[in-house]
């Protein structure tokens, strides 16, 4: 006997989205981003699905319409400042960071300001993981990350990471975190005798950390701009 | 297959040549057929501490250029019929060294060899360079003191990135860390680093610590290597080492200072 053929069926699938978010509430440079990109990846660019962020409330009518010019295909909206709009306009609405789709409520008033304006433009990277020694002589870079280094950081060796550095053996050589002006990056170590620590720019040398901390475990993080750098008990 | 180790240290005069000479002396002496090279092209030492300086006809730089065959410049050891020396050319500069000459040196004497010592100059140039690039194990020299602590971590570092084994993805070079010139009784007085320092800080294993002693001095001038010198601490030392590389357990010794007797304690120095 014939069972008949479902008409429909449903699919867990993953897709590839580009999120996209808006940094400034400045339509006509948004545009000109928007057509600078599409003109140096033109093949990337076309058809691409991307879900909107923005970390300020701006125009979503244009911005839909100065997406779409450039051949990309708007999706969804992410929860935030633009989502009263989004569901205005029917376009889906979806969580901040993971995708899903939003829990339904009402949306009440100033209720898109929940997304911290803080958080880093930078879209998270892997974590670079080192497990052996860092010699004297050689230099890590861990680009948009951070990175975690499970043996020791000789004296003459160099460590260096966008997001925080984690070092599990003794820390003798330089470590710089935030290389590329996170504030917020910090560096633990468990055994503190370091030639020099930098976070966003702001470095102390051993000779300064002198009255500090020193062959104990410990962190340094950025207070006010000021290094601080401290024993790290839990 | 023949094993290629290098002596290496970065620092120069921490006993690079004094190592490579009792431990190739010692592998020959359990009958391990061994040859030592000396990498230092420009500053020859190896053929003196192992007394062959005069029998010197061809050297390394004039096998790699095919004016001798290998079979005429390696210089057979007057005691051990298993060891060879390959002395290096005093008169030329490291440049003469080029990696196809040297790999097909390499290649020439692991057909016949079991174990090839390369006996590094000090530095990272190309002298050094080549005496680790093609190695399989390192015997990583080193003084108890900061600066060449510091200057092997480097040479560390070269060697778990610019070897032949770390380029070609098949394993790393497997390192020792030996240590010489240690006084246990400066080591005691906080004058030197104590083993356990330089352990911390290079984190290899260790393969054996050679006393400072008199005997290394006087045998190296003598052109004996100071492994045959059956009565010395630094002879015993370099005996357990090279037990200990070939698989023997053999606990440290030298590593605490002597105990002065009552005599030495009334009379003795400080």
């Amino acid at each position: 006997m014939n069972r008949p053929r479902p008409a429909l069926e449903l699919k867990g699938r993953m897709l590839p989205v580009t999120r996209l978010r808006v940094l400034r509430d400045e339509a006509e440079a948004i545009r000109a981003q928007l057509q600078a990109l599409a003109q140096q990846m033109p093949q990337a660019v076309a058809g691409m699905p991307v879900v909107i962020d923005a970390d300020a409330a701006t125009d979503l009518r244009a911005l839909l319409a100065a997406v779409r010019e450039v051949g990309m295909q708007p999706l969804a909206v992410g929860e935030g400042p633009l989502a009263q709009m989004a569901r205005i306009l029917r376009v889906a609405v979806v969580s901040a960071d993971t995708g899903k789709p939003a829990a339904e409520r009402p949306p009440a008033a100033g209720a898109g300001r929940a997304v911290k304006p803080d958080l880093p433009p930078a879209s998270r990277v892997g974590t670079r993981i080192v497990t052996q020694p860092v010699r004297s002589g050689q230099q890590i870079y861990a680009e948009g990350g951070d990175l975690v280094v499970l043996a020791a950081v000789s004296a003459g060796a160099e460590v260096i990471a966008d997001g925080c550095i984690h070092v599990y053996g003794r820390l003798a050589g330089r470590a710089l975190a935030g290389a590329r002006g996170d504030e917020t990056a910090r560096v633990f170590c468990r055994k503190l005798d370091a030639e020099l620590i930098a976070i966003a720019g702001i470095y102390a040398v051993s000779e300064q950390i002198n009255d500090g901390p020193r062959g104990v475990s410990a962190q340094a993080y950025l207070q006010d701009g000021r290094l601080m750098i401290e024993l790290h008990q839990v | 297959m023949a094993k290629i180790i290098v002596v290496t240290s970065g620092k120069g005069g921490v006993g690079k040549t004094t190592t490579s000479a009792s431990f190739a002396t010692g592998l020959a002496a359990r009958g391990h057929k061994t040859a030592v090279i000396d990498f230092d092209v420009g500053l020859r030492n190896l053929d003196l501490i192992m007394g062959v300086e005069r029998r010197v006809v061809f050297d390394f730089v004039n096998v790699i250029n095919g004016e001798a065959t290998l079979k005429q410049a390696l210089i057979k050891d007057k005691q051990l019929d298993t060891l060879y020396i390959l002395a290096a050319s005093q008169t030329r500069d490291k440049d003469a060294l080029t990696q196809e000459g040297v790999e097909r040196v390499l290649n020439e004497l692991a057909q016949s060899f079991e174990y090839i010592i390369c006996d590094s100059p000090a530095g990272i140039e190309k002298g050094a360079f080549m005496a680790m690039y093609f190695a399989d194990e390192a015997l990583v020299v080193t003084n108890p003191e900061v600066s060449s602590v510091r200057d092997s971590d480097r040479v560390l570092g070269i060697l778990s990135s610019k070897s032949r084994k770390s380029e070609g993805g098949d394993g790393k070079v497997r390192e020792h860390l030996v240590l010489t010139r240690y006084n246990p009784a400066r080591v005691a007085k906080g004058e030197m680093l104590s083993v356990d320092d330089v352990k911390e800080i290079l984190a290899i294993p260790l393969l054996g610590v050679i006393p400072e002693s008199q005997s290394v001095l006087t045998s190296s001038n003598a052109g004996v290597p100071v492994i045959r010198e059956e009565n010395s601490d630094a002879g015993l030392a370099y005996q357990d080492l090279v037990a200990r590389f070939v698989g023997e357990e053999r606990t440290h010794r030298f590593l605490a200072a002597p105990r002065k007797g009552l005599l030495g304690k009334l009379f003795g120095s400080q």
